[in-house]
C-alpha cells in the first residue's frame, strides 16, 4: 500500500510536470477568445430571434434578414479580450424594421462564458422583451432571446472580425450636489465599446455655463467631471450636454434639478 | 518431452525479498512417479520454491523445469499435467463450490468429460456442492482444493502443507488419498513442517534451512544418519535409576528431565538392558515414551528448529 | 474422501489429447460468470435503469427549471433538453463511477479472496486472464452505459414529450434529427468511459484495494472537473479525461464541429493506452505472494 501512494504521488508529479510544460509552451493561452465569440453570438442571436417573431407571429424575420453583428469585450479596457469569465459583454447589432435599434446602434448583451466554449447569454429587455412572453395563441411562454446557453467551436476561426462598435457615455448622477461653493460636478460611466469615451461635457445653469469639461474615460470605466463655474442662486436645473469624438452620448442633454 | 525427464528439475534457484534470501541456490530433482517431500520449519523456504514451480514468483536466477518445461520457454504450459495448491486453498466465496470448479475447469481448457460431480465425490463434499464457499469450513475448502487439483487429472500434484488446519481424521484421509494417487503412479511433491507426515508417504526428502538444502536423499540415507532416539521415563524413585543407569550402562545417557521424570538416550538395545536392569532393581517403571522419532530428533538437528517439549506427543498436526 | 481416484486409461488419453492452455473466450466465459454472480455489478445494471426514471420525474415536475446548467433551460418542456441535461449531469458526476465499481474492483478482488494463485495455477496464462479481465470491465461500462442512455432517453420522451429542440447554436432542431443527435450525444460517451474503464484497471491492478481501484478514478475525475474549470490553465484541458465528456456539444451546434471530439478520442486512446500498458506490465511482472 504504501508502495503505492508512492507511486500515485510520482504520476501526480509527472502529470502536473507535463501540464506545466504544455502551459509554459502555450503560454496559458485559452480557447476563449473575443474573435470566437464575435461570430459566435450573432449565429445564435439571429436563431434566437427569429424563434421569437415567430413566437409573437412578426412576419419577415429570418436569420439572414436580421445581419447581426457582435463585438465582444471581457471586463474593459483593463482586461485582455481572453479567458472564460462572467465579466463578457458583447454589443450586437441587427436590422429588424419592426424593432429598431436605440441611437448608438447596438443592444449590450452579457455573457458568462465557461472555460469549455459554452456560454450563457442575458439580453437587454428593453430590446427583446423579458423572461416570458405572450405568444401568439395567448399562452405565457419563455422568451428564447432573454436568456440563452449556446456553445461556440474552440477550434474555430479566431481571426479579428473587425467589428466594432463606439462606446456608450451615460451620466449616472440623479440628483445634484453642489459644495460649500456652490460648484457642481456629475459622474459620468463609459461603456462597452472601442476606444473609450473622448470629447467633453458642457453645463449650463439657465444662461450662465458652468464650464466645458474634458472627458478621457476608457471603456467600462467612470470618471468624475467637476464644473469650475459655482451655479448662481436660485438656479432650478442644470442641463449637461456631451460632445464626443470617441463614443456616443446621451441623445439629448440630460437636465439635473439643484436641491433645493 | 523427452523420454526420463525429471518430472521437476530445480537447479541453483534463488529469491531474494527486500534484502532477506528466501531461496538461496536450491536444486533438487524429483523423478516421475515419485512422492516427494520438502520439509522444512515454517520460513525455511518451501513455499516460496513451490510459488516459483507455478510460476507466481519469478525466481531471481535460476531454473525450474517441470516435464522438461519452463515459464520462459512455455509460459503457463509449464503447468501442463501439473496441480495442486499453495499454502490454504482460495475460492470465490460469492460462488458455490460448484461453480468454483466449474470456472477453474473453463481456465483449465481442456475438452475433458466433466469431472466435477466425480471429484466433489473423492474428496466427500457431495451435497454440499451448491452451498456458497463462503460458509465453507476450513477442512471442506482444504478439501475443494484437493478436488480443484484432481479437476485437472494431473501427473504432478503439488501439495503444500495439505495436513494444516485438518483435524486428526482429516489428516488420515489426506494421507491415504495421497498414497492412493502415488499408487495409480502419479508425481507427488509435498511440503511439510512434520517429519512424520513425510516420512510415512514420501520416497526422497529434500530439507530445507533458512533458504537453502540442509539435507537431499532418500528417507532411508536419513534413517541412518538420525540420532539415537530420546525416551522419556516415568519411575517410582528417579534418583535411583539415574544411578543404575550411570553405572551399569555407560553407553546410554540417563539424566532428569527439565519437566520431571528423566530422559534416557542411547541404541534400541541399550535401553532395552537399562529397562531390564530397572525391573530387576525392582525400581517401578510407570512410563517409557519416546520423546519423538529420530528422524524427528534429526530434522531438529538440522533444521536448528525450536525443540518442541519432550511430551509433545508424536500424532503431529492435530494442535493448530 | 473415500471414493477412487479416475485413472482409467480412457480418460488419461482423452487428458493427453486435449491438455492445453484456456483461450481468451473460456477467461472471458469465467470473468462473465464470476461478474453475473456478484450483486454489486447487477445491482448497478438495475440502478442505471431505474434511476433515469426517477430523475426525470423528479425534475420535470419541478417549477422552476434547473437553467444553470446547458439544456436545463428547456428540460421541463422538451424531452430531448431533459435527456441532455442528464447527459451532462452523468458526464461530470456518474460514468466514473459506474465504470470504476466493477473496472476498480475487478483485479483487486483477486488480491482481497485471496485467489490469484486459484486461478493462476491454471492454464491460464497471466496475460489473457489480464484482457479477458479488461474486456468484461470494458464491456460492463459500455452495458451500463447502454442501459443509463435508453433509460434517460425513453423515460425523458415518455415524460416529457418529443418537441422540436433549441439546440447551442439557438437553431430548432426537429424531433426525429433531435432524437438522432441525443443518442450520438449519449454515444460519445465511449471514448472517455474507455479511458477511465482503464484507469481504474490500472488503479486495480497497482493498489490490489478494491476500495482505492472505485475511489481513485472517481477523485481523479473529480480533480480534473475542478482544474478544467478553472480560468487561466485552460491549456491543459486536452490533456484532461473530463474534457472528452463535453465534446458532444458540437453535435448540437449548427454548424456543427466535431473538433472537440476528434481531440477527445485522441486524448481518451492515449490514456487508454497508457493505463492498459502500465497494469499490464505490473501484473505481469508481479510476485504472487499473498493469499
Amino acid at each position: 500500500m504504501r508502495r503505492f501512494i508512492i507511486s500515485l504521488i510520482a504520476a501526480l508529479a509527472v502529470v502536473l510536470a507535463v501540464g506545466g510544460a504544455v502551459m509554459a509552451g502555450s503560454g496559458g493561452s485559452s480557447r476563449v477568445t473575443r474573435a470566437r465569440l464575435e461570430r459566435s453570438l450573432p449565429t445564435v442571436f439571429a436563431h434566437v430571434y427569429t424563434s421569437q417573431a415567430k413566437l409573437l407571429g412578426h412576419q419577415g424575420v429570418t436569420p439572414e434578414s436580421l445581419h447581426p453583428t457582435a463585438m465582444c469585450d471581457k471586463g474593459g479596457a483593463v482586461e485582455a479580450d481572453v479567458g472564460p469569465g462572467s465579466n463578457w459583454n458583447c454589443l450586437v447589432s441587427w436590422s429588424d424594421p419592426d424593432n429598431p435599434m436605440p441611437p448608438e446602434g447596438y443592444g449590450k448583451i452579457e455573457l458568462n462564458v465557461h472555460s469549455n466554449g459554452c456560454y450563457t447569454a442575458a439580453a437587454p429587455s428593453k430590446l427583446v422583451g423579458f423572461l416570458t412572453l405572450t405568444d401568439t395563441a395567448g399562452r405565457v411562454v419563455t422568451n428564447p432571446v432573454a436568456e440563452f446557453d449556446a456553445c461556440f467551436d474552440p477550434h474555430g476561426d479566431n481571426t479579428s472580425t473587425g467589428v466594432e462598435f463606439p462606446s456608450l457615455l451615460a451620466i449616472t448622477t440623479t440628483a445634484l450636489r453642489p459644495d460649500g461653493q456652490s460648484h457642481v460636478s456629475v459622474q459620468v460611466t463609459c461603456g462597452t465599446g472601442s476606444g473609450g469615451c473622448h470629447g467633453s461635457v458642457t453645463a449650463a445653469a439657465g444662461s450662465t455655463t458652468l464650464g466645458t469639461v474634458p472627458i478621457d474615460v476608457d471603456e467600462e470605466q467612470t470618471g468624475t467631471l467637476a464644473f469650475p463655474t459655482p451655479v448662481p442662486d436660485g438656479t432650478a436645473e442644470v442641463v449637461f450636454t456631451a460632445t464626443l469624438t470617441d463614443g456616443v452620448g446621451p441623445a439629448k442633454p440630460v437636465t439635473l434639478p439643484m436641491p433645493a | 518431452m523427452s523420454a526420463g525427464a525429471a518430472a521437476v528439475e530445480v537447479v541453483g534457484v534463488t529469491k531474494t525479498y527486500a534484502g532477506l534470501v528466501a531461496v538461496d541456490d536450491v536444486s533438487m530433482r524429483v523423478a516421475p512417479g515419485e512422492v516427494y517431500g520438502i520439509l522444512g520449519p515454517n520460513g525455511a523456504g518451501k513455499t516460496t520454491l513451490l510459488r516459483m514451480l507455478f510460476g507466481l514468483i519469478r525466481p531471481d536466477s535460476g531454473e525450474i523445469r517441470v516435464f522438461d518445461r519452463t515459464w520462459a520457454d512455455d509460459d503457463v504450459r509449464t503447468l501442463d499435467g501439473v496441480a495442486g495448491f499453495i499454502e490454504s486453498p482460495k475460492f470465490y466465496p460469492y460462488l458455490t463450490g460448484r461453480q468454483n470448479l466449474e470456472g477453474l475447469r473453463l481456465l483449465d481448457g481442456t475438452g475433458l468429460p466433466d469431472r466435477v460431480e466425480e471429484v466433489l465425490d473423492i474428496v466427500d463434499l457431495t451435497g454440499r456442492e451448491d452451498h456458497k464457499v463462503g460458509g465453507y469450513s476450513y477442512g471442506m475448502r482444504q478439501r475443494l482444493g484437493v478436488a480443484a487439483s484432481l479437476l485437472r487429472s494431473p501427473r504432478l500434484l503439488v501439495l503444500d502443507e495439505p495436513a494444516n488446519g485438518l483435524d486428526p481424521g482429516g489428516i488420515r484421509d489426506m494421507r491415504a488419498l495421497v498414497k492412493r494417487l502415488a499408487a495409480g503412479g502419479l508425481t507427488v511433491l509435498l511440503s511439510s513442517h512434520h517429519m512424520d507426515e513425510v516420512e510415512e508417504i514420501c520416497d526422497n526428502v529434500t530439507i530445507m534451512r533458512r533458504g537453502s538444502v540442509a539435507f537431499h536423499g532418500t528417507i532411508a540415507d536419513l534413517r541412518t544418519m538420525a540420532p539415537d532416539p530420546g525416551h522419556l521415563l516415568r519411575t517410582g524413585d528417579d534418583a535411583k535409576a539415574v544411578v543404575v543407569g550411570r553405572l551399569r550402562h555407560p553407553d546410554i545417557v540417563v539424566e532428569p528431565s527439565p519437566d520431571g521424570g528423566l530422559v534416557a538416550t542411547g541404541s534400541e538395545r541399550g535401553l532395552a538392558a537399562y529397562v531390564a536392569d530397572l525391573v530387576h532393581a525392582e525400581i517401578p517403571l510407570l512410563a517409557f515414551t519416546p520423546t519423538r522419532t529420530p528422524l524427528e530428533a534429526l530434522f531438529f538437528m538440522l533444521t536448528d528448529a525450536e525443540a518442541d517439549p519432550p511430551s509433545r506427543p508424536v500424532v503431529a498436526g492435530a494442535c493448530r | 474422501m473415500s471414493a477412487t481416484v479416475d485413472d482409467r486409461p480412457e480418460v488419461h488419453a482423452a487428458l493427453a489429447a486435449t491438455r492445453g492452455q484456456a483461450g481468451l473466450a473460456a477467461a472471458l466465459r469465467w470473468e462473465t460468470r464470476k461478474l453475473r454472480a456478484q450483486l454489486r455489478s447487477r445491482a448497478l445494471l438495475l440502478g442505471a435503469l431505474l434511476a433515469p426514471i426517477a430523475v426525470v420525474v423528479v425534475v420535470s415536475a419541478q417549477s422552476r427549471p434547473p437553467k444553470d446548467t446547458l439544456f436545463g433551460r428547456f428540460a421541463t418542456e422538451n424531452g430531448f433538453a431533459m435527456a441532455l441535461l442528464v447527459l451532462g449531469f452523468a458526464s461530470q458526476w456518474l460514468l466514473p463511477l459506474v465504470t470504476a465499481v466493477v473496472a476498480g474492483d475487478i483485479f483487486a478482488s483477486e488480491d482481497q479472496h485471496g485467489t490469484w494463485k486459484t486461478v493462476l495455477t491454471r492454464s491460464v496464462s497471466r496475460s489473457r486472464l489480464f484482457w479477458a479481465k479488461v474486456l468484461v470491465a470494458l464491456g460492463f461500462g459500455l452495458v451500463a452505459l447502454v442501459v443509463l442512455a435508453a433509460a434517460t432517453i425513453a423515460t425523458s420522451a415518455l415524460v416529457v414529450g418529443r418537441q422540436p429542440l433549441t439546440g447551442l447554436s439557438g437553431q430548432v432542431v426537429e424531433p426525429h434529427s433531435a432524437l438522432l443527435l441525443v443518442a450520438a450525444a449519449w454515444a460519445t460517451m465511449v471514448p472517455p468511459l474507455v479511458a477511465f474503464t482503464c484507469v481504474a484497471l490500472l488503479f486495480s491492478v497497482w493498489s490490489r484495494n478494491a476500495a482505492v481501484g472505485i475511489a481513485g478514478p472517481v477523485v481523479l475525475g473529480m480533480v480534473m472537473q475542478l482544474v478544467g474549470g478553472l480560468g487561466g490553465i485552460e491549456a491543459v484541458r486536452p490533456l484532461l479525461l473530463t474534457t472528452p465528456f463535453e465534446a458532444w456539444h458540437g453535435l448540437l451546434a449548427s454548424p456543427r464541429f466535431t473538433g472537440p471530439l476528434l481531440e477527445g478520442c485522441t486524448t481518451s486512446l492515449v490514456w487508454s493506452v497508457v493505463s492498459l500498458a502500465t497494469a499490464f506490465l505490473v501484473l505481469r511482472h508481479r510476485d504472487i505472494t499473498g493469499g
